[in-house]
């Protein structure tokens, strides 16, 4: 009853103080979408650059252009980069590769950027030529449709599995890509809205037209090629296929003029032998190369940069969230500590007319909690709708937003909230009351 | 000893020491070092009388009138209330005092800013313990005496001086306390003003309340039965 009471009395008294209550709102409004954005900012960037960099299975060995330049002691200095120049592999490289004992595939990869056309639709497209292990080894699940076969490939089949954005763009369900841009993820480019309002319709409008490219015949350069699959979307920035349009090896380099690798992703038939066929692969390319203008790369090698890289990246987050709740803790602090002491001759009068400590106190913890709740959901949610427009828009990474900083964010208003509003009244409240009414 | 005590009830009861003040003293400390306020205040006040108060500014009227609403404590003394022993009392009992037996109208108003004319008079009911029925008819009641009734929803900051107090006033009758103790109500009022408030006061007094005034003026002291000064720490 007497809760209720004071429950009752902290409502009040926030609608009384409407004002005041706004603007110590806005501070916390504003420190925790500070928070919020800041680490979902550290975060996106941190699992962009991770997921960028570390695809590659514990049985896999990269196969790159270029030299890996190799640190004092021996490690591979990823973080100096990679020599830059063009790629000498070719396929043959990559036969040899194959004969290497305890090799179980070897997946070759050409790429080009090139237009691919279909009826009135036009698109900018990667090209990429590959074997049937590609969507396998690419984690390119499909979405209709199938993938090409070995049989496909050895008879330099006209066939290719497209990517989500593409198959949209040509069915023309989404704006032509910009051209000159490199397959633009079209989709991304539609309002929140136009893409719930395709959804909602995909039942009735879309299905009056084509819904599907599986069987039809596009063109790319000069020659026309049959659609047999394409596949789910992936998200994964780097190495995304959403814009690519896959086709045999053997038919890429008998129709376009790709010649080069661009890649080669082997695989060894464990884990243990990786040393052995790491060294075998080196040696089988080697000698089709007058020099050493190629990488060959295991997974732990990549790991040991990439822990590098998540150490530095950890340690910006630890630091950017511990910034962020500095500046929104010392905001919330202020806020709460001016607004009790304005109010300290209020509870003198409170307690002059006969309200007790706790009486007061409750009123004040409810408010405090109101405060900080409201405060706290309204900055989250405007930190999210940040974040969701920023993904919208922006192509550059994605933020994400962890559930550990929303629950920290919150938290920490509570608690920093908590102390330092309650505190004070406390303070204010077990003042005689006398006190309290001089208090200016 | 049990006769004696039920004596002393009954005498209570049937109401004639409101008030008994014997040997308070109250000290302030400052930087300047402790400065003796009340020396040893004696005072005695019957149910239902109205007294006045006065002194000089600076005097301790205010401290002893903060005593005798149990805002604050002295340092020694015995201050008897309707019977009960306040110099005695923890922090809860006086709480409790205040909001039933005590109504106080303070120097500057003290009316809660953000709160209407309406809720600053219910306010006392909100965290009364006495069962008063219907508030709202009650506070409203009470709005009407002090003429306020077409004003209740305006915030303090646009009522005129006379107003404010009237407002004040009104909340330290809320609770029908069986004391009203005042701190210069008159003391920023115009003489029309001031009359009305004193008619106000005449009327809570002829219902049977137990009126204590400060003042500096002459005619808000000739209101009173009695007037006592203040001086030097002592009442005489
Ligand atoms: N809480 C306090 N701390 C320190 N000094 C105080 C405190 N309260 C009152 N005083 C001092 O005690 C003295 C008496 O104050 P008080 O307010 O009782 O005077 P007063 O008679 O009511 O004066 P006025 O007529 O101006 O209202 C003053 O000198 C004042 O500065
Ligand atoms: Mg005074």
């Amino acid at each position: 009853m007497r809760i209720g009471n004071a429950l009752k009395l902290a409502c009040f008294g926030l609608w009384a103080n409407k004002f005041r209550v706004l603007s110590a709102m806005m501070g916390i409004v504003i420190g925790l979408f500070a928070v919020i954005v800041l680490i979902s900012i550290a975060v996106g960037v941190k699992d962009t650059l991770l997921k960028q960099m570390g695809s590659l299975g514990a049985e896999q060995i990269l196969v790159m252009p270029g030299r890996v330049l190799d640190t004092a002691n021996g490690e591979k200095d990823f973080l100096s980069g990679i020599t830059s120049v063009p790629s000498t592999l070719t396929y043959d490289d990559a036969k040899a590769v194959e004969a290497v004992p305890h090799v179980k595939t070897v997946t070759p990869q050409l790429e080009t950027v090139s237009k691919a056309a279909y009826g009135e639709q036009n698109v900018q497209a990667v090209l990429v030529g590959s074997t049937h292990q590609y969507s396998r080894v690419q984690h390119a699940a499909l979405a209709e449709g199938r993938f090409f076969t070995d049989e496909e490939q050895q008879s330099k089949e006209k066939v290719v599995v497209l990517g989500s954005n593409i198959h949209d763009a040509l069915l023309g369900k989404t704006a032509q890509p910009q051209p000159g841009s490199t397959g633009a993820p079209a989709a991304e480019e539609r309002a929140w809205w136009q893409r719930a309002l395709d959804s909602f319709m995909a039942g009735t409008v879309v299905s009056a037209q084509e819904t599907t490219l599986i069987g039809q015949k596009l063109t790319i350069g000069e020659h026309t090629y049959t659609v047999i699959g394409v596949l789910e979307p992936n998200a994964t920035l780097g190495s995304s296929t959403d814009n690519n349009i896959v086709m045999p090896i053997e038919t890429a380099l008998a129709s376009t003029d790709m010649k080069y690798l661009n890649k080669m992703i082997v695989e060894a038939d464990s884990t243990d032998v990786i040393d052995e066929v790491d060294g075998a692969v080196f040696s089988a390319i080697k000698q089709n190369h007058k020099e050493i203008d190629f990488s060959v790369v295991k997974q732990d090698q990549m790991l040991g940069a990439i822990d590098n890289v998540t150490t530095i990246l950890q340690v910006m987050l630890l630091g950017i969230t511990a910034v962020a709740l500095l500046i929104s803790g010392t905001g919330i602090m202020n806020v709460m500590v001016m607004s009790v002491r304005e109010r300290t001759r209020e509870i003198g009068v409170r307690k002059a007319i006969g309200a007790t400590t706790f009486e007061i106190m409750a009123q004040f913890f409810f408010e405090t909690l109101l405060l900080c709740l409201i405060g706290g959901l309204v900055g989250i949610g405007l930190g999210y709708g940040f974040i969701e427009l920023w993904n919208h828009y922006i192509d550059a990474f994605t933020l994400t937003l962890p559930l550990w900083a929303v629950k920290l964010a919150l938290g920490s208003t509570m608690v920093i909230g908590g102390l330092f509003g309650i505190y004070p009244a406390l303070k204010a409240a077990r003042m005689k009351p006398s006190h309290a009414l001089r208090f200016e | 000893m049990l006769v004696l005590a039920f004596y002393s009830e009954m005498k209570n009861l049937g109401g004639r020491d409101m008030i008994q003040l014997h040997r308070i003293k109250k000290a302030f400390h400052t930087g300047s070092g402790k400065q003796d306020i009340l020396r040893s205040v004696d005072l005695h006040v019957n149910t239902g009388e109205y007294v006045a108060i006065m002194g000089k500014s600076g005097s301790g009227k205010s401290t002893l009138l903060n005593i005798l609403g149990a805002l604050d404590s002295a340092d020694s003394g015995e201050y008897v209330l309707a019977g009960k022993p306040v110099h005695k009392m923890r922090q809860a009992k006086r709480t409790g005092l205040r909001n039933n037996e005590i109504g106080f109208v303070f120097q500057q108003f003290q009316l809660i800013p953000n709160l209407s004319v309406y809720q600053n008079v219910l306010l006392p009911l909100t965290y009364g313990r006495k069962k008063l029925g219907r508030k709202k008819a009650r506070v409203m009641q009470l709005l009407e005496e002090v003429g306020l009734a077409d004003k209740r929803k305006q915030k303090p900051a646009r009522l005129s001086g006379g107003e404010k107090q009237r407002a004040a006033i009104a909340r330290a009758l809320v609770n029908e306390p069986s004391i009203l103790l005042a701190d210069e109500p008159t003391g920023s009022l115009d003489e029309t003003t001031t009359e009305t408030i004193l008619q106000l006061f005449d009327r809570v007094h002829q219902q049977g309340t137990t009126i204590v005034v400060i003042t500096h003026d002459q005619e808000v002291a000739n209101r009173a039965q009695r007037v006592i000064h203040l001086r030097n720490g002592v009442l005489v």
